[in-house]
C-alpha cells in the first residue's frame, strides 16, 4: 500500500486540490530556476511553492476542470439522446447491425448452446450504443490534440481512461497506450506572459490520469505484495521522463 | 412462470437446430474471418452519427472499432452464458444479456435497453395481434409463435417478463440525477445478488490472456473523460479494481478496494 500513497500527498493548494497532480507542480519551477539549484528527482515541500507556481497550477487546474465538465456534459447529453431515440423507436424490423452476424459471434464460444430470438435484437441496439459511446470518448481525445482525424491512438486513449473498457486492453498495442500519454498538446488560451512555463507545466499534469489508471489496475490485479510494488515502479519511471527531457532542453 | 418460457424454448430449439445445420455445412473453421467482425459500413455509419461533419476516421480506427464490437459481444455473451449454466438453462435470453451488462459495469446501458426490449415486445405483440406475418429479419431470424389474442399474450408474458425484468431496473445513486423522474427500484428477487462482488462467482471460462481470468465490477471511471454526475460523491462505497491489467490467469477473484484515486 505504501507505493500507492506516494503519488497522492495531501496538499491544500487551490479550492479543489487534485492530489494526483500535485507532485508534478514543481516541473514549471525547473524552467524558472537554474536546474543545478535543486535536485532533479526531488519534489519540494508544498509550502515552498512560490506564488507564481501556485498561479500556474491553479490555471492548469481550472482548465482541466472546465475540460472535464464539458466532456461530462457531452456524455450526459449522449445518454439522454439515446433514451429519447429508444423511446421514439417505431420500426423494429430494421437493425443497424445484422442479427445473423451477432448470432455467429455469440456462438463462436462453443459453450454457448441456444440463443433466444430477442438476445441478438438487444445486442444490436447495445452494440450501436457501444460504438457511439466509444467513438464519442475517442473523439474527445482527438479534439484535445487539435486534430480532425480520429485515429487508433484516440481509441486507445478512450480505452485507457474508461474503466468499463478494460476488457479491450488487449486489442490495442502498448505503444498506442504510451502514445496516448505522451501525445498531449500544450494548453491554449493561457496569458501570453505565462505561455512558456504553462505550456511545459501542463504536459505532465495531463499525463497523470493515464498513469493512475494503469497503476490502479496493476495494484488491484496483482494481489501480491512484491509484484504490485514492482509494477507500481514502472509508471513512476515513465512519469519522471518528461521533467528530464525538459531539463535537458533548458540546459 | 414455466409456461411463459415454453414458447421461447420451442422457438429457440428450431432456431438452434437450423443454425447448427448451417454450421455443419460450412467450412472446417466454425467462424470465418469475415463473419468474426461487424460489417465495416454499418460501423462507420454509426460512428458518424456522433461525430461532427468535418471529422475524418482513419482506416486503422475503423478496424479497431470493429474489433472492439466483436470483443464486446463475446465479453457480454460469456458472462450471460455463465449465468445460464449456473441456473442449468440452455438458452441465453435477452434478460441474461442485460444482467451481464449490469454485472460487467455497463450500468448505463441497462435502462435504455430495457425500454428498447419492452417496446420491441410490444411491436411483436401488435404484429401477431393484427394477424400479419412479421417479415423474417435478416434471413435466419424466424418466429414460430402461433397467433395469440393480445389480451392472452399480455397475460402470458406479463408475469414472466415482469419477474425477470424488475431487478434490472435498479440504479446506482450516481445515476439517479441523470433520470430525475425514475421510480425507486423495486425490491430485488431472491435469485439475484443485490451487490455481486468479484470473489463470489466462478472463474471466467475464456482463456485468461483474453480477459485477465477474472471479473471485476468497475463502477467508476478514471481520467479526464470520467463520467461523474453531480452526486457522484454519494457512490463512495468503493469500486472493484481493473482485473484486465492482471497477469494472465490472475490469482483469485477481484476484490473490493477503497477508491483512493478519485478526483473530486
Amino acid at each position: 500500500m505504501e507505493p500507492s500513497s506516494q503519488p497522492q500527498p495531501m496538499m491544500g493548494v487551490g479550492s479543489q486540490p487534485y492530489p494526483a497532480a500535485a507532485p508534478y507542480v514543481p516541473v514549471p519551477g525547473s524552467l524558472a530556476v537554474p536546474p543545478g539549484s535543486q535536485p532533479a528527482a526531488a519534489f519540494p515541500n508544498p509550502t515552498q511553492l512560490s506564488a507564481q507556481h501556485q498561479m500556474v497550477y491553479q490555471q492548469a487546474q481550472q482548465f482541466h476542470q472546465q475540460l472535464q465538465q464539458q466532456q461530462e456534459q457531452q456524455l450526459r447529453e449522449f445518454w439522454t439522446t439515446q433514451m429519447d431515440e429508444i423511446k421514439q423507436a417505431n420500426d423494429f424490423k430494421i437493425h443497424t447491425l445484422p442479427l445473423a452476424r451477432i448470432k455467429k459471434i455469440m456462438k463462436a464460444d462453443e459453450d454457448v448452446r441456444m440463443i433466444s430470438a430477442e438476445a441478438p435484437v438487444v445486442f444490436a441496439k447495445a452494440c450501436e450504443v457501444f460504438i457511439l459511446e466509444l467513438t464519442l470518448r475517442s473523439w474527445m481525445h482527438t479534439e484535445e490534440n487539435k486534430r480532425r482525424t480520429l485515429q487508433k491512438n484516440d481509441i486507445a486513449a478512450a480505452i485507457t481512461r474508461t474503466d468499463i473498457y478494460d476488457f479491450l486492453v488487449d486489442i490495442i498495442p502498448r505503444d498506442e497506450m504510451k502514445e496516448e500519454g505522451l501525445g498531449h498538446n500544450p494548453i491554449v488560451g493561457l496569458p501570453p506572459a505565462m505561455g512558456a512555463p504553462a505550456d511545459h507545466g501542463s504536459h505532465p499534469y495531463y499525463y497523470v490520469p493515464a498513469q493512475q489508471v494503469q497503476g490502479a489496475g496493476m495494484m488491484y490485479g496483482g494481489q501480491q505484495g512484491h509484484p504490485v510494488t514492482y509494477m507500481w515502479q514502472t509508471p513512476q519511471g515513465q512519469a519522471a521522463e518528461p521533467p528530464e527531457e525538459e531539463q535537458q532542453q533548458s540546459a | 412462470m414455466d409456461s411463459s418460457f415454453l414458447p421461447a424454448g420451442a422457438d429457440n430449439g428450431s432456431a438452434g437446430g437450423a443454425n447448427n445445420g448451417g454450421g455443419a455445412a460450412q467450412q472446417a473453421p466454425p467462424i470465418r474471418e469475415q463473419d468474426r467482425l461487424m460489417p465495416i459500413a454499418n460501423v462507420i455509419r454509426i460512428m458518424r452519427r456522433v461525430l461532427p461533419a468535418h471529422a475524418k476516421i482513419s482506416d486503422d480506427a475503423k478496424e479497431t472499432i470493429q474489433e472492439c464490437v466483436s470483443e464486446y459481444i463475446s465479453f457480454i455473451t460469456g458472462e450471460a452464458n455463465e449465468r445460464c449454466q449456473r441456473e442449468q438453462r440452455k438458452t441465453i435470453t435477452a434478460e441474461d444479456v442485460l444482467w451481464a451488462m449490469s454485472r460487467l459495469g455497463f450500468d448505463d446501458y441497462v435502462e435504455p435497453l430495457s425500454v428498447y426490449l419492452h417496446r420491441y415486445r410490444e411491436f411483436e405483440g401488435e404484429a401477431r395481434g393484427v394477424g400479419l406475418a412479421p417479415a423474417p429479419p435478416r434471413g435466419d431470424h424466424h418466429h414460430h409463435h402461433h397467433s395469440v389474442p393480445p389480451s392472452m399474450l399480455n397475460k402470458s408474458r406479463g408475469p414472466g417478463s415482469g419477474a425477470v425484468m424488475l431487478p434490472h431496473h435498479h440504479h446506482h445513486d450516481m445515476h439517479a440525477s441523470m433520470y430525475g423522474g425514475a421510480v425507486p427500484p423495486p425490491p430485488h428477487h431472491g435469485f439475484l445478488m443485490p451487490h455481486p462482488q468479484g470473489g463470489h462467482y466462478l472463474p471466467y471460462p475464456y482463456e485468461p490472456t483474453s480477459y485477465g481470468g477474472e471479473h471485476a465490477l468497475a463502477s467508476g471511471y478514471y481520467g479526464g473523460a470520467a463520467y461523474a454526475p453531480g452526486n457522484n460523491g454519494g457512490s463512495g462505497d468503493g469500486s472493484g479494481g481493473s482485473a484486465s491489467h492482471a497477469p494472465p490467469g490472475g490469482s483469485g477473484g477481484g476484490f473490493d478496494h477503497p477508491h483512493t484515486f478519485a478526483y473530486k
